[in-house]
């Protein structure tokens, strides 16, 4: 009897302690949860969240289930689940443009997750600007994005190509500081018949095309002395788009076009970044991916040759209020905000609201991301200041020239004093749709820029009138970080 | 059971409701959310508007650039579609060596699905990857804009179109003159009638039924193309390759515009059956003729 009990007492202690050590393994304990988040088709972001979710795993012993959209239809299928407020998605990833749009059916991040040491870590500009709505947090970054150049170092270190360059145009063959520099480096390796074409951008509708159109015209358009005033008219919620600024950047978004590969106009950032790791160009614009992919050798042809910089820059801005160009000692980089990063958000309708946030702080933890930022393909640009200060980190893919370059125009576009942030409004679908279309058809050549650029305009004013102009300019008004207006 | 019976009502009214509720109610919904401005994105209250979204619809150039292409790919597809389908049925029906597999293999493009089609275009047509301009090329020719001129798209999006349901058109024409006695050709011959004059004075005449009714069905489903063009152009360049669907899906899914897609359908609907009522006026004396 007494070796019975004895025995009884030694196998519930047993198990009291293999128990225990099952709770101490799940912190905090998600057995059982499984957690569904709506993302973009793979690899691009998708990679990044699974990553995330094998971590989240291992963690809390919850499961996370990534659910894959083709990115034209992540909008419509996120806002419809959004606006039904049904429960499809714990967590839904989504462009910043979009969060206007979604915030009324948004959770507010836990309080608790807006400070100490990992938020102080995220940049300025994500977490002051990009991630806050009306003053509040919804979402959180979970990808950094900034438009910058990228080059390659063996075509613009090669002393032939550089005394050939100086000949023709009469300066260093370097990365540009402007975009009429940009122009005439494409147009100087703009050599069809050895395999080589001067530059890479999208051009495809639908394949974020205008994001690139907005970065040619960032350097005319964003005037320091008038701030947030690239888009619309903070004062008057009147279109820009279609000012002598907006003018030259067209123009200049259409030169770029016939100075690349001959499919270019069916370009969508995929096939940009397989152009530059192919080593079919000499110079391109894009994300941070690009520079990442053409340094992959697995990936890339061009791999050890890559390098970054800020995008060009004007040194004459168009000025919306005085409605003329405003003349600047010297150029001034115009870096743009293009999409702004992938961000994650709970939906109020979620039934594990916890959980989700848990999730997120895992996903987007400095090491998580860290590791998502350095490999090719996810999707993921750094947008914590440890992402780009951490040069060991990017030692896995970059040489040391390389990342010094890479990091540096990283880290200096999204802290430059003259950053261009993207537009964010409610309707932004309604608004970029006219932009599509219309440079589909300046790019065909069907229609001038002057006048895609006014067809734009007027449809913007109209859809600012039709959703409310008051509405939308103190919407815009917050997106561009201007108080609100009296 | 009497006429008079009441417990017909018992089995009358379930089909009754059950059709007003699948068919009639989400339609009258449908045509009542078309006269309201009605948004979910950015979320506008719904506001009456009456003909308004009709009105505006009719001042698109958008909408009227969308029915004019739509019109385009379903008249020149349908056309090449039953040209060259009724040729290949005469064939298959004249009982070549090998006519059984001719028939399986030419089948088979109708069996997929569109959007793997469209796929697979997008890459045939591919301007430096695609099969197509490297072939080209290997002749010196230059690299041809396929899908970035608007001309160029339109004939792809054709040229699948034809290349994927010719097969529909083959085989209900066959199945049309495997019907067809044999004894007026036997009596064709006779008078020493060529080929050609047996296929203009019976088999062309003879297959006038089936043939309306195969153009008829394949008209009013080209007017429905959506998912090729989705996938091969997005309706670009700019809006030269847009159909009505794709405007009224760009609207409703992408814009979230309900009030304004649902007009837009009603608009597709009128046009449709004005479309296919206009068809069988045409075709009814010539068919008339064949009672």
């Amino acid at each position: 009897m007494l070796r019975r009990t004895f025995l009884m007492l030694t196998t519930s202690l047993a198990m009291a302690c293999a128990a225990g050590q099952a709770n101490a393994a799940c912190s905090p304990d998600y057995t059982g949860v499984t957690l569904t988040v709506a993302s973009q088709t793979g690899p691009y972001i998708a990679s990044a969240l699974k990553l995330g979710a094998d971590e989240w795993a291992k963690k809390t012993c919850g499961k996370v289930n990534v659910v894959e959209f083709p990115w034209s239809e992540l909008y419509p299928k996120i806002a419809t689940s959004l606006t039904a407020s049904d429960a499809t998605f714990d967590l839904v990833s989504f462009a910043p443009a979009w969060l206007p749009d979604f915030v009324p059916y948004l959770s507010e991040m836990p309080k608790e997750m807006q400070s100490g040491k990992d938020w102080d870590d995220i940049e300025p500009a994500y977490r002051e600007r990009l991630m806050v709505w009306e003053g509040k947090i919804y979402s959180q970054s979970m990808d950094g994005d900034v438009h910058t150049y990228t080059y390659r170092t063996d075509l613009f270190s090669d002393p032939k190509e550089k005394d050939a360059f100086k000949a023709k145009y009469g300066y260093d063959l370097a990365p540009p500081k402007t975009w009429k520099q940009y122009l005439d480096i494409a147009e100087f390796f703009q050599r069809p018949d050895k395999g080589l074409w001067g530059t890479a951008e999208a051009f495809r509708r639908g394949g974020q095309q205008f994001w690139f159109f907005f970065s040619h015209a960032a350097a005319y358009a964003n005037n320091p002395n008038y701030p947030g005033a690239m888009f619309f008219d903070p004062e008057t919620m009147d279109a820009q788009i279609n000012n002598p600024g907006w003018v030259k950047g067209l123009e200049e978004y259409i030169r770029a076009s016939k100075l690349g590969p001959p499919n270019a106009l069916n370009f969508s950032f995929g096939e940009v970044n397989a152009a530059v790791a192919g080593g079919q160009v000499a110079e391109s614009i894009g994300w941070g991916d690009t520079g990442v992919i053409a340094a992959d050798p697995k990936q890339s042809k061009i791999s050890g040759k890559v390098g970054s910089a800020m995008l060009p820059g004007s040194d004459e801005i168009w000025n919306a209020k005085t409605k003329k160009w405003d003349k600047f000692p010297s150029v001034i980089p115009g870096p743009f905000m293009a999409f702004g990063g992938w961000q994650i958000a709970v939906p109020k309708a979620g039934k594990n609201q916890k959980a989700a946030w848990d999730f997120v702080k895992t996903l987007t933890s400095p090491e998580v991301s860290g590791q998502a930022a350095i490999t090719g393909g996810s999707g993921v640009n750094p947008y914590r200041k440890s992402h780009t200060a951490n040069l060991q980190l990017w030692s896995k893919i970059f040489s040391p020239e390389e990342a010094k370059e890479y990091l540096g125009a990283q880290s200096d576009s999204i802290n430059a004093k003259n950053v261009a942030l993207d537009m964010r409004l409610p309707g932004y679908f309604s608004y970029t749709e006219v932009v599509e279309i219309e440079l589909g058809k300046a790019l065909a050549g069907q229609t001038t820029p002057q006048a895609a650029l006014d067809a734009m305009a007027k449809e913007w004013n109209r859809l600012t009138d039709e959703f409310g102009r008051a509405k939308q300019l103190a919407a815009y008004r917050a997106a561009m970080g201007l108080p609100p207006k009296n | 059971m009497m006429r008079n019976d009441p417990i017909k009502h018992v089995f009358i009214w379930p089909a009754v409701l059950v059709v007003l509720a699948i068919s009639i109610f989400p339609l009258i919904y449908s045509l009542t959310t078309s006269f309201l401005s009605y948004r979910l994105i950015p979320p506008i209250p719904p506001r009456v508007v009456w003909l308004g979204n009709y009105a505006t619809l009719l001042q698109e150039p958008r909408f009227w650039s969308a029915l004019f292409t739509t019109t385009l790919i379903a008249f020149i597809a349908v056309g090449l579609q039953y040209a060259i389908g009724f040729g290949v049925a005469l064939a298959l029906n004249a009982r070549v060596p090998g006519e059984r597999l001719f028939r399986v293999a030419l089948l088979l493009p109708m069996l997929l699905a569109p959007v793997a089609v469209a796929l697979v275009a997008r890459m045939m047509f591919n301007p430096t990857m695609g099969p197509l301009n490297q072939f080209l090329s290997k002749f010196g020719l230059v690299n041809l804009p396929f899908l970035t001129n608007g001309h160029w798209a339109l004939a792809c999006i054709i040229a699948v179109e034809v290349w994927q349901w010719t097969p529909f058109v083959i085989l209900m024409m066959l199945a049309g003159l495997q019907t067809l006695p044999e004894d007026v050709y036997e009596a064709a011959e006779l008078e020493n009638a060529s080929a050609w004059q047996q296929f203009w004075g019976i088999t062309f005449p003879m297959m006038l039924p089936i043939s309306a009714a195969v153009v008829f069905i394949r008209l009013i489903e080209s007017y429905k193309i959506m998912d090729t063009v989705f996938v091969m152009t997005g309706g670009g360049p700019g809006v030269d390759t847009e159909t009505l669907t794709l405007f009224a899906y760009q609207e409703g899914f992408k814009k979230f515009n309900l009030g304004y897609t649902s007009a837009l359908s009603f608009l597709f609907l009128i046009a449709i059956t004005i479309i296919g009522v206009t068809y069988l006026a045409l075709l009814r004396p010539h068919l008339e003729k064949r009672r």
